[in-house]
C-alpha cells in the first residue's frame, strides 16, 4: 500500500503503525510511551498526528497504516498540542532543571551532586545522559510549565537488589509494566490504584523480591526517565568508553554493551544488536559482570610456595618454577583439568600443552553429565549420528513444548523468553519438575515428578502413544517393533506411585503431546545427571520420534559446546574428571594442573598442584604455584554457545594487576619447557591452528562473523530416525531409616571459574543463594525448621552446611541443594565427596539426613 | 495482546465472589486466585485497586460515605469528616475495631443542592451539620 507522510509518498507492507513507518523513514515524531519491542500503549499522546478524513488527533504509535492514508506530523496545531501535553506531564515531574535557562552550563556538575535522597531536578538525577524526557523537552522547546507543579512525595524504594525505584519521576508510560509482562513473563510490576493515585507498583507494595521479579533489569533499560536506576552506577559519573563483548555466564552468550570509566567496568547492558539476545539479558549479565571482573577475590600476582608459604614472585620466577616442576611429572601421573568457561582457543591450547608437554591423556573438563555429552553418548551407543546444533529462535515457533530437567527461567533466561513467545502465541507448555517453577504459571500442565523417575514417565507416555498410534495410520519408523517389544517387557504397573504423577495427568500429557505438528522437547541436567542418564535420554528420544518433536539439549556453561568438541576430537583413553579426582585421592596421580574449579582437595595426595585461576579459592592451601589468569573481559577469543553458534568475545579492559590471559600463560610455560610450537602472539594465531585440527571448527572465520554472518559449528547430521529399544532398569533412589531424605542436586550455573556468584554479590544472594538447602513446608513444620536457619546435611560419606529455604511446592521427604564446585567446601555439596565423584555413584539424588547446626 | 488477558473477566468475577464472602479481599485469596488463574499477584492487585468496589481491608457492617465534592466541601464537609473520625476513633478509609463502621469519602454524589450529604448503607442524609452526626451514628449503633 501507499501512504503519504508530510507530503512524502511511502510504500508500506504489512500491519505497521504510523510511528513505526515514520521512524523507519527518519520522520521524527516525539513519543514517550512507545517502545519498539513492546505493544503500543497510546498513553502519553505526544505522538499525535493529523490524518486526512479522520477526526481528532490519533496517536501514531497505536494507529495502523491504511492504504492511501495522508498523514501530517508537524502542523503548528500539533506542535502546540504536544507542548501542552508535555507541560501536563511535566507538572507532575520535577521540572526546574528541564526548563532552566542555565541548563547547558550545568552539565559538568551533574555527576557530582547526586548523593541526595530526593531528586528534585535533572542535576540530581542519576539518569541524565539517557533521559528521553529531557530529549522531548529539548525538541519541543519547552521553557515554561503553565500548570501548577506537584511533587508526589512517594517513598523511594531502595530495599531491593540492584536498582531503586523512585516513582516521583515516573511518567506512567507503562513501558516497565509491559516489558515485564510481555517480554519477561514476570508481571512483577503493574499499574495499581487509579486516577490521581495511579502508580506503578507490586502486590501490597511488597518488595520486588517477593513479587516474582527476575531482576533482569529489562524495566530499567526501557524506562525513559530516572525512575528506575541501577544503584551501582549512581555515584560513578558518566562512562568514558563503551565496548561490546559476550557474557560468559551461561550457554546463551548474550551480547553485552559494557560501559567503562578509566578502564573500570561501570555497568553492562544487553545489546539490541545481539543476534541471540536482541536487547534482553538476565540478572547475571545485566548486574554482575563488574562484580565478577573487579571482584576483591581476584588474584593479581603470581605466587609460588617457598618454605611452606605462598609468596609473590615475578612472572619470570613463577613460570620458571612451574616449568621446572612439571618436567618431573610427565606422563600418566599428571592430569589437567580445565574450565568449560575458557575460550575455545584456550581449551585447545591446554589440550595441546597436556599432550605435547605433559605427555598425558588425562585432560578433562566438567561436561560428562551435561545434556550434550549424555545425548551424544546415547546416540553413539546406539549407532546414531545425531546433531547437537539448534537455533533458539526455532523454539518460539513450536506449538507444543515439553520441558524436563531444568528451570530455564534461571538457567537459560533467553530460551525462556522464546518459550514465552510460543506460549503467548497459543502453544501448550508441559513442565516436568520436582518443585513448582515460576514459569509453571504459563504451563498447560505441570507434572510434579519425583526426581530420578523420569525414565518411567517417558516410557509410560510412549506406551500411551503407541496405543493411540495403532488407530492412526502413520509411516512406520525404523526400529518400532523392537521398541514396542522392549516397552511391553517394561513393568510400569506402579508408574503412578513411582513418579508421583496421576493417571489423568499422564493421559493429559500424552494427548497434548500427540496432538501437535511442531513440538519442541527441551531437556537439561535434571534428566541427564543420573548414572542412568543416557537411558533417560533414549526414552526421551523415542518419545520425540513419536511426537515428531525436535530435541533441544540444554547445556549449562558458556563454552561447554566448544570444550566438548575439542574434547571429543582428542584421545579419550585418559582419565576423566571423576577418575582424576579419585586418582588424586588414591595417590596414583602425582601432579595436577588446575585451570578450572575443583572440589576441595584436602583428601588428595599430590606432589604438585598448579592452579591457574582468576579468583582466590580454598585449594590455594595445597597449591605449589598459583598463576593469575585474567577474566574474559581482559582478553579475546571464541565461545561456542548452546546452539552451536560461534561467538567472538572482545577484550574490554587491560588485564588487572599482573593477571595474564590463560592462552598467554600456557604458551609461556610450553616455551619454557622447550616446545617450539607455542609461538602465539594473540588468540587469532591459535584460532588458525585450531581450525586445522578440530574438524567441526573448520568454518570458523572472524571476518565472516564480523560481517554479520551466522556461523554454526559443523556437524554431520544424517537425519537418522530410528527407535531405540529401552533397557529395563531398576533405577531409582531409595532412602533408608538412617538417611530418611533424598537430596536433589541442582547443578547451579551461578559461578564463574572459582567464584561463587551468590557469595560475591549480595544482590544475587538475596534472590538465590548457593547455600540454600531447600526443604518442603511439611518437613520444615515437622522438624520445626525456620527459614534461614543453619542446618547441615549428612550422607554416608560426608557432610555440608547451608541455610533452610522453605519451598512450598517441594514434596515431603525431598531436599534440594545447589551443586557448585566454586562453593567453599563447608557449604558445598561436593562435601559429600568422595561419593559424588565416583562414576558408579549417581549424581542425581543422595540419601541424607538433616542435622541442626548451632 | 497476551493470551492471558481473556482471564481478566474471570478474575473480576472471582474478586467479586471473594469480596462477597469476606467483605474484602484478603491477601491469601490473592495468592490463591493467582495460582488458579495463573495471573501474577501484582497484576491482580492492579486490577482490584482499580475498582473502588473491592476493599483490601475488612469493612464494617455499616458503610458511611461522606461527600467531599466541591459543593459539600464548601458547606462544611471537612468538619463532618473530622467529627465522624473523632466519634468513631478511626481515619477515613478505615473500619472500627468492632467491625461496625467503615468510613469513606466520595466525590460529588450528584445531589449538591441538599449537601453536605452523608450516606449510610445507601440511605441519604441531607444538610448535615456536626450536630446531626451523633443522631445518625446512634441509629446504627442501636440497630443490632
Ligand atoms: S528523569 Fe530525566 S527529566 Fe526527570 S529529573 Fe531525571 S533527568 Fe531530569
Ligand atoms: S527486573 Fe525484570 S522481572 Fe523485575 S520488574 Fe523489571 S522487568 Fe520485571
Ligand atoms: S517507571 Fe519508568 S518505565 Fe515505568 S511507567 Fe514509570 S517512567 Fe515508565
Ligand atoms: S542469559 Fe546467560 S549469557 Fe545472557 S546475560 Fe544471562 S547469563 Fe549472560
Ligand atoms: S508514544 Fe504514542 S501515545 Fe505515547
Ligand atoms: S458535592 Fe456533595 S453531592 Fe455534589
Amino acid at each position: 500500500m501507499i501512504i503519504i507522510i508530510d507530503g512524502k509518498k511511502i510504500e508500506v507492507e504489512g500491519k505497521r503503525t504510523v510511528l513505526e513507518v515514520a521512524r523507519e523513514k527518519d520522520i521524527f515524531i516525539p513519543s514517550l510511551c512507545d517502545h519498539p519491542q513492546l505493544t503500543p500503549f497510546g498513553g502519553c499522546r505526544l505522538c499525535i498526528v493529523e490524518i486526512k478524513e479522520k477526526r481528532g488527533y490519533p496517536p501514531s504509535c497505536s494507529t495502523y497504516v491504511e492504504n492511501g492514508m495522508e498523514i501530517k506530523t508537524k502542523t503548528p496545531r500539533l506542535q502546540e498540542l504536544r507542548r501542552e501535553i508535555l507541560e501536563l506531564i511535566l507538572s507532575e515531574h520535577p521540572n526546574a532543571c528541564l526548563i532552566c535557562s542555565e541548563k547547558e552550563n550545568c552539565d559538568e556538575y551533574k555527576s557530582t551532586i547526586r548523593k541526595v535522597g530526593e531528586v528534585t531536578g535533572c542535576v540530581l538525577c542519576s539518569n541524565n545522559g539517557r533521559c528521553e524526557l529531557q530529549d522531548v523537552v529539548e525538541t519541543l522547546k519547552i521553557d515554561k510549565v503553565k500548570f501548577p507543579s506537584v511533587y508526589r512525595d512517594l517513598d523511594v524504594k531502595k530495599g531491593d537488589p540492584f536498582f531503586d525505584r523512585d516513582y516521583n519521576l515516573c511518567i506512567l508510560c507503562g513501558r516497565c509494566v509491559r516489558v515485564c509482562q510481555e517480554v519477561r513473563g514476570a508481571s512483577a510490576v503493574s499499574f495499581v490504584y487509579r486516577g490521581s493515585e495511579a502508580v506503578v507498583g507490586t502486590v501490597f507494595d511488597l518488595p520486588l523480591l517477593e513479587s516474582g521479579c527476575q531482576f533482569c533489569g529489562a524495566c530499567v533499560d526501557v524506562c525513559p526517565t530516572g525512575s528506575l536506576t541501577e544503584r551501582g552506577i549512581r555515584y560513578e559519573g558518566l562512562p568514558d568508553e563503551r565496548a561490546k563483548t559476550i557474557c560468559p555466564l551461561c550457554s546463551i552468550g548474550c551480547e553485552l554493551k559494557i560501559d567503562l570509566k578509566r578502564q573500570k567496568i561501570l555497568s553492562s547492558k544487553p545489546s539490541d544488536e545481539g543476534a541471540v539476545n536482541e536487547g534482553q539479558a538476565c540478572v547475571k549479565g545485566r548486574f554482575l559482570i563488574k562484580d565478577v571482573v573487579h571482584s576483591p577475590r581476584r588474584i593479581l600476582k603470581p605466587l609460588i610456595r617457598v618454605n611452606k608459604k605462598l609468596e609473590e614472585v615475578s612472572w619470570e620466577g613463577a613460570l620458571d618454577f612451574v616449568a621446572q616442576k612439571l618436567k618431573k611429572f610427565k606422563g600418566k601421573k599428571t592430569a589437567l583439568i580445565a574450565s568449560p568457561q575458557v575460550s575455545c582457543e584456550e581449551y585447545f591450547l591446554l589440550h595441546k600443552f597436556a599432550s605435547e608437554e605433559l605427555k598425558t591423556e588425562n585432560v578433562d573438563s566438567s561436561y560428562r553429565f551435561s545434556p550434550l555429552a549424555v545425548f551424544d553418548k546415547m546416540a553413539k551407543e546406539n549407532g546414531l549420528e545425531l546433531g547437537l546444533n539448534f537455533e533458539i529462535k526455532d523454539i518460539s515457533r513450536a506449538k507444543t513444548l515439553f520441558l524436563i530437567g531444568e528451570d530455564i527461567s534461571k538457567s537459560h533466561p533467553i530460551i525462556w523468553l522464546e518459550v514465552l513467545k510460543a506460549v503467548k502465541g497459543g502453544a501448550k507448555l508441559i513442565v516436568a519438575s520436582p518443585e513448582e517453577l515460576s514459569l509453571s504459571r504459563y504451563s498447560a500442565l505441570w507434572l510434579q515428578i519425583k526426581p530420578g523417575t523420569e525414565f518411567y514417565l517417558l516410557s509410560f507416555l510412549s506406551k500411551l502413544f503407541l496405543q493411540k498410534e495403532q488407530e492412526a495410520d502413520h509411516p512406520r519408523i525404523e526400529g518400532l517393533d523392537s521398541f514396542e517389544d522392549s516397552l511391553d517387557k517394561l513393568d510400569l504397573s506402579n508408574v503412578f506411585e513411582m513418579t508421583g504423577i496421576t493417571r489423568e495427568e499422564l493421559k493429559e500429557a500424552s494427548e497434548l503431546l500427540l496432538d501437535t505438528e511442531n513440538a519442541a522437547f527441551l531437556f537439561g541436567m535434571g534428566l541427564t545427571q543420573h548414572s542412568w542418564g543416557s537411558r533417560n535420554v533414549a526414552a526421551l528420544w523415542n518419545l520425540a520420534l513419536q511426537a515428531q518433536a525436535q530435541l533441544f539439549p540444554l547445556g549449562l556453561e558458556n563454552n561447554l559446546r566448544g570444550v566438548f568438541e575439542i574434547g571429543r576430537n582428542s584421545s579419550d583413553k585418559g582419565l576423566n574428571l571423576n577418575q582424576i579426582f579419585q586418582a588424586a585421592s588414591s595417590g596414583e596421580l602425582k601432579a595436577l594442573y588446575l585451570a578450572g574449579p575443583a572440589p576441595y582437595l584436602k583428601k588428595a595426595n599430590l606432589e604438585l598442584l598448579v592452579i591457574q585461576d582468576s579468583f582466590v579459592n580454598e585449594n590455594f592451601e595445597f597449591a605449589d604455584a598459583v598463576l593469575p589468569a585474567s577474566t574474559f573481559a581482559e582478553t579475546e577469543g571464541t565461545f561456542i554457545n548452546g546452539e552451536g553458534r560461534l561467538q567472538k568475545f572482545n577484550k574490554v579492559i587491560d588485564p588487572l594487576g599482573e593477571a595474564k590471559p590463560d592462552w598467554w600463560i600456557i604458551s609461556q610455560l610450553a616455551r619454557r619447557m622447550g616446545n617450539k610450537g607455542f609461538h602465539f602472539k594473540n588468540p587469532s594465531d591459535i584460532t588458525k591452528e585450531m581450525i586445522k585440527i578440530v574438524p567441526s571448527f573448520s568454518n570458523i572465520s572472524y571476518a565472516e562473523l564480523e560481517k554479520g554472518q551466522k556461523i554454526f559449528i559443523q556437524e554431520e547430521t544424517k537425519k537418522e530416525r530410528s527407535f531405540i529399544p529401552l533397557k529395563y532398569s531398576d533405577s531409582h533412589y531409595k532412602k533408608s531409616k538412617e538417611y530418611p531424605f533424598l537430596m536433589f542436586l541442582d547443578y547451579s550455573l551461578d559461578y564463574y571459574r572459582s567464584l561463587s556468584l551468590s557469595q560475591e554479590s549480595r544482590g544475587l544472594k538475596a534472590i538465590r543463594d548457593s547455600r540454600w538447602i531447600k526443604v518442603s513446608l511439611e518437613d520444615a513444620e515437622e522438624l520445626n525448621l525456620k527459614e534461614g536457619e543453619n542446618i547441615a546435611v549428612e550422607s554416608s560419606s560426608g557432610k555440608f552446611k547451608g541455610f533452610v529455604k522453605i519451598v512450598k511446592s517441594l514434596p515431603k521427604g525431598i531436599l534440594g541443594a545447589s551443586f557448585l564446585l566454586s562453593e567453599d567446601s563447608d557449604f558445598s555439596v561436593s562435601g559429600l565427596i568422595p561419593s559424588v565423584f565416583q562414576e558408579s555413584h549417581s549424581l542425581g539424588m543422595l540419601p541424607v539426613k538433616i542435622k541442626r547446626e548451632k | 495482546m497476551s493470551g492471558l488477558n481473556k482471564d481478566h473477566g474471570k478474575l473480576i468475577h472471582m474478586l467479586h465472589d471473594t469480596q462477597k464472602k469476606f467483605g474484602y479481599i484478603p491477601a491469601h485469596s490473592i495468592s490463591q486466585i493467582s495460582g488458579e488463574l495463573k495471573i501474577s499477584e501484582s497484576e491482580i492487585f492492579g486490577v482490584l485497586t482499580f475498582y473502588k468496589a473491592f476493599a483490601l481491608e475488612p469493612r464494617g457492617r455499616h458503610l458511611i460515605t461522606i461527600c467531599m465534592g466541591t459543593a459539600c466541601h464548601v458547606r462544611g464537609g471537612v468538619q463532618i469528616v473530622e467529627e465522624m473520625e473523632r466519634k468513631l476513633n478511626i481515619k477515613v478509609g478505615k473500619t472500627t475495631a468492632n467491625r461496625k463502621f467503615t468510613l469513606e469519602t466520595v466525590n460529588c454524589l450528584g445531589c449538591c443542592a441538599i449537601g453536605p450529604v452523608v450516606v449510610v448503607n445507601g440511605k441519604y442524609y441531607s444538610n448535615i451539620t456536626i450536630k446531626k452526626v451523633d443522631a445518625i451514628l446512634k441509629e446504627y449503633q442501636e440497630s443490632e
